[in-house]
């Protein structure tokens, strides 16, 4: 496949996860962060990013497993997930998380754990999508080619 | 045609290099202090492409303890990062913040304390922004008045950080009387190049100081 072609494919893919709801414009204030001092940015905090909350999952996992839940731990672990999945833009965790808190200041273990079961779910997708995103970014740079710049216009 | 703009280059080069000589002293030095080491990586990232030089902590006391504004007695605490140089004796010697960026919400000293804090020092000069992912225009306005001089929304962009330029100008004036015309306009620029594909889709929801009434609204989310 030819550059022109790969970046072409980028851009839409970049674009549907735009319109599904997987990014809004934070990512692409992210992009143009990055340069040529520091081509692995994105990559880098991103990466950061999902190590770190499944950690944090894990954490949550357990704390809502224990016989008499800490509410303002969960709320906290919570609360730094919210934080950090808006800082790289996976705005499903994000808005998963919010629900999360409602229910945790309701302590409603069981609405928890659902909503918690979600936010994991939701955590794999915006694994998966960004690192298709960073495959397609890595084969344009290695044929040559530029990462294309997506205009927020539409 | 070429050859012109290659001693254009060279020039350029030689003018950058001889400026950031005279700037590395001049250079804006902001503390970064926030508990999320994402949003550490990320503000510094947003400084250091504007032409700031950054220090990041990770808590309000490691920002007093920098700042050389902890206690006597915990200043020989044991500290894994003995980077920074001794700043027990005064802010004079060497150690140069222009700006103060912290995070509200953290464990142990909130944001709000440790600008409580600095305001009460012989640090009260320099100025202090708050960030914040949690839009509370109660929890703005107290910072305001406590002295911050913004309160920015996380997650922060490129555009946040030009509203903050006057202010870092302000506390250069303060401490240097050299001119710092160039300084300025190289920030301008540098801001200028990295915002000219500034995305449309603002959804700033930043509030300033005069409408503190002004509801948050969330992107494809219901306003509660």
């Amino acid at each position: 496949m030819e550059v022109g072609q790969m970046q072409r494919r980028l851009l839409d893919y970049t674009k549907t996860l735009l319109m599904e709801g997987f990014l809004d414009g934070q990512f692409l204030q992210l992009q143009q962060l990055q340069d040529e001092s520091n081509p692995g940015f994105v990559v880098e905090v991103v990466s950061l990013f999902f190590d770190d909350s499944e950690k944090l999952l894990n954490d949550l996992t357990s704390a809502l497993d224990q016989p008499s839940v800490d509410f303002s731990r969960v709320d906290s672990h919570v609360h730094q997930l919210k934080g950090s999945s808006s800082s790289i833009d996976a705005q499903r965790i994000k808005n998963a998380s919010l629900a999360f808190r409602n229910f945790c200041e309701e302590q409603n273990v069981e609405a928890c754990q659902r909503c918690l079961q979600q936010i994991k779910q939701e955590y794999y997708l915006a694994r998966n999508n960004l690192e298709t995103l960073f495959r397609l970014e890595q084969q344009i740079v290695a044929a040559g080619g530029s990462i294309p710049m997506l205009e927020m216009g539409f | 045609m070429e050859l012109k703009s290659d001693i254009e280059d060279t020039l350029t080069q030689q003018k950058q290099q001889k400026q950031e000589q005279q700037q590395e002293q001049h250079h804006f030095h902001v503390l970064a202090v926030d508990d999320s080491l994402i949003d550490r990586k990320l503000l510094e990232k947003l400084l250091k492409v504007s032409s700031c030089q950054v220090t990041c902590v990770e808590s309000g006391d490691k920002a007093l303890e920098y700042l050389g504004l902890l206690d006597g007695l915990e200043c020989d605490a044991t500290l894994s990062s003995s980077s920074f140089s001794s700043t027990q004796s005064s802010k004079q010697e060497g150690l140069r913040v222009n700006m103060i960026m912290t995070d509200y919400c953290m464990p142990g000293m909130s944001g709000y304390d440790l600008l409580k804090r600095v305001k009460g020092s012989s640090w009260k000069d320099v100025p202090v922004v708050l960030m914040s992912s949690e839009n509370v225009p109660s929890r703005i306005s107290m910072c305001l008045e406590e002295g911050a001089e913004e309160f920015l929304l996380k997650p922060l962009q490129l555009s946040d950080l030009e509203k903050l330029q006057p202010h870092l100008l302000k506390s250069i004036d303060h401490s240097c009387e050299n001119n710092t015309k160039s300084n300025k306009d190289k920030n301008v620029d540098d801001d200028n190049n990295n915002c000219k594909s500034n995305n449309k889709l603002s959804k700033r929801k930043a509030m300033s100081p005069e409408t503190p009434e002004r509801r948050p609204k969330l992107k494809g989310l219901a306003v509660l």
